[in-house]
């Protein structure tokens, strides 16, 4: 349990908020770089930590995240034209440029020099890897640029979607650490899926659905490791990845592609659920780009035109009560991140977590808010950097990995768990 | 018609939720396994829990003390305990970690290994605490701070 001033303070994420303050410590993803396919395309609403913006891709391929109303009359510039380096205000024409300030008040004389002193609120919005990333903290204090794996690939291994979450971002993370569930919630899928089925530590999965656990804090956040009896007296080890504030990465299958998640609040009772999957060694087939596409994997199918699941709360999430009687899935809805977030949707906008009851195999969950109260404290009273805002902390990986007894895991696979060029990533 | 997902989720709904207790209080054995663990539960033990209790137990034979010094039965405490804490330092002996795991596995209670400044450790020291703990441990965590172990207990509801 947490106590409901600690529940507050880690899942507020406005501007005014410590939580919200911590997260613009860093650079987070704020939308797919095909929603701004070319120059002077039509600007994108765009929703992060409680703040409504608007982006837009310029004539000269600037990208800009600025407050979506026009400081004239509150009308959204969704609506406005962009046009000649700028995006111009559907309403009396005034025009801005991807820093936010306003270029041209076509009612005054421009040697008037009106339009100088009006600036909306912006932030840098930077391309890697197909996704564009946002930084919405001090202008002074930029961190260096993210250098997650999954974006610094050649664009032909790796592959991003999104999908919108009705949940706090919270809940929605823990559910990335929360390695207990998977031999329950997911266990059809494993022999299943096309972006996991055929490895060999899947038998492990399927032999043992009552792992042991491991809680490693890390530079960054924690490696969560799950342990199971392998041959000869080995224990066969999937070990997660969380790095603060809300990066996970889930241990690899076989050669599939490693994947993993963002969590990005949008406000403090949605948020977005960010999804890649990559490889570091080889491109990623047209087979597997067709299977994400299809929503397998972490990935989902989406409502025509929109990042909503297809499987929503508005249709009870497809449930197929035949499918769970059957056991073809033990929850009833199909597909690995609609059950997640069906079932962390169904706590509602912000989980009272006052009343939950937490054993033993959650301390991942205890030590992951453990580590963000502390963060959050030591970043709001001294300004101390969190974890993960150095790019150290992000050239990182999960692992699937054979090891002897005794051995420690952070030891044993520290290699692994280092995101190295051109090397192959630790799995079976 | 919105759907019964989207009517129960709301945060409108949330209010009806039942309000009465959904558990009764569990009772936790912390016991610290060498001497550098004893520095930690002792300074745990100060903070006032109400349903944990706390031991050592740093020698070979079944000897489980209470922070007093007083002797107690391994086998009287387990019986009455829902979840035992067993804590170690880096490269320790943990003699009693067999004895208290083994108490635990007859009764079905579960336990958790808590390895003290296991961040500053020494492969070879963490090594040997882990082959001492892992045997007998549901969940092991290794922390940078015994700080934890307070959150721990909070959400634990201790």
């Amino acid at each position: 349990m947490l106590r409901k001033e600690q529940n507050d303070l880690l899942t507020a994420t406005g501007p005014d908020s410590p939580m919200g303050r911590m997260f613009r410590a860093y650079w987070i993803p704020a939308l797919l770089a095909d929603e701004l396919p070319e120059n002077d395309c039509p600007p994108v609403r765009v929703k992060l930590l409680s703040e409504r913006l608007v982006a837009f891709r310029d004539t000269q391929g600037r990208y800009g995240l600025v407050d979506e109303f026009c400081a004239h009359r509150g009308v959204s510039l969704w609506f406005a034209r962009n046009e000649e380096c700028g995006l111009r205000c559907a309403y009396h024409g005034w025009k801005y440029d991807v820093t936010g300030q306003c270029i041209d008040v076509p009612s005054e004389p421009e040697a008037s020099g009106f339009s100088k002193k009006i600036k909306l609120r912006s932030y840098p919005l930077i391309e890697r890897g197909g996704v564009l990333w946002t930084y919405m903290g001090p202008a002074e204090t930029p961190p260096p640029p993210p250098e997650w794996e999954f974006i610094t690939v050649p664009r032909t291994q790796t592959f991003t979607t999104k999908r919108v979450q009705e949940s706090n971002w919270l809940q929605a993370m823990e559910g990335g650490i929360d390695s207990s569930h998977v031999s329950w919630l997911h266990r059809g899928d494993l022999n299943s899926d096309p972006l996991f089925k055929g490895a060999k530590g899947n038998q492990y999965n399927l032999n043992d659905a009552r792992p042991v656990f491991e809680v490693v804090e890390s530079p960054g956040g924690l490696y969560i490791g799950a342990r199971r009896n392998a041959e000869d007296g080995k224990y066969y080890w999937r070990i997660t990845q969380w790095v603060m504030p809300s990066f996970t990465m889930i241990a690899p299958r076989g050669t599939h592609s490693v994947h993993g998640h963002f969590w990005i609040p949008i406000d403090d009772e949605n948020c977005w659920a960010w999804s890649f999957d990559y490889h570091p060694i080889r491109e990623l087939t047209e087979a597997e780009i067709a299977a994400m596409r299809d929503g397998k994997g972490i990935h989902v199918r989406y409502v025509p035109g929109t990042y909503r699941p297809l499987a929503n709360k508005d249709n009870d999430y497809l449930i197929d009560r035949a499918a769970q009687k059957a056991g073809r899935t033990f929850s009833g809805v199909e597909g690995i991140a609609m059950q997640d977030a069906s079932l962390q949707e169904s706590m509602g906008p912000i989980v009272d977590r006052t009343k939950e009851n937490l054993v033993s195999t959650d301390n991942g969950i205890i030590m992951a808010r453990h580590r963000l109260l502390r963060a959050v404290k030591a970043f709001a009273d001294k300004g101390v950097v969190p974890p993960g805002v150095d790019p150290v902390h992000q050239k990182v990986r999960s692992a699937a990995i054979v090891l002897p007894p005794d051995v420690p895991f952070s030891e044993g696979a520290s290699e692994a768990l280092i995101a190295r060029p051109a090397v192959a990533p630790a799995s079976v | 018609m919105q759907s019964e997902s989207a009517r129960m989720s709301s945060a409108a709904e949330a209010r009806f939720r039942v309000q009465g207790p959904n558990s009764t209080p569990r009772v936790i054995k912390i016991i610290a396994l060498d001497a550098a663990a004893e520095v930690a539960v002792r300074r745990l033990a100060n903070a006032g829990w109400r349903h944990a209790t706390f031991f050592t137990a740093k020698s070979p034979d079944d000897a489980l003390s209470d922070l007093a010094g007083g002797h107690r039965s391994t086998e009287e405490e387990i019986e009455r305990a829902d979840l035992v804490v067993l804590i170690a330092g880096p490269g320790g002996h943990a003699y009693a970690a067999p004895i208290i795991g083994a108490a635990c596995s007859a009764r079905r209670v579960t336990t958790t290994g808590f390895v003290v400044d296991g961040m500053s450790a020494s492969q070879p020291d963490l090594s040997k605490t882990l082959a001492q703990l892992r045997p007998w441990s549901l969940m092991v965590v290794i922390a940078g701070s015994d700080e934890y172990l307070d959150d721990m207990m909070t959400a634990l509801r201790a």
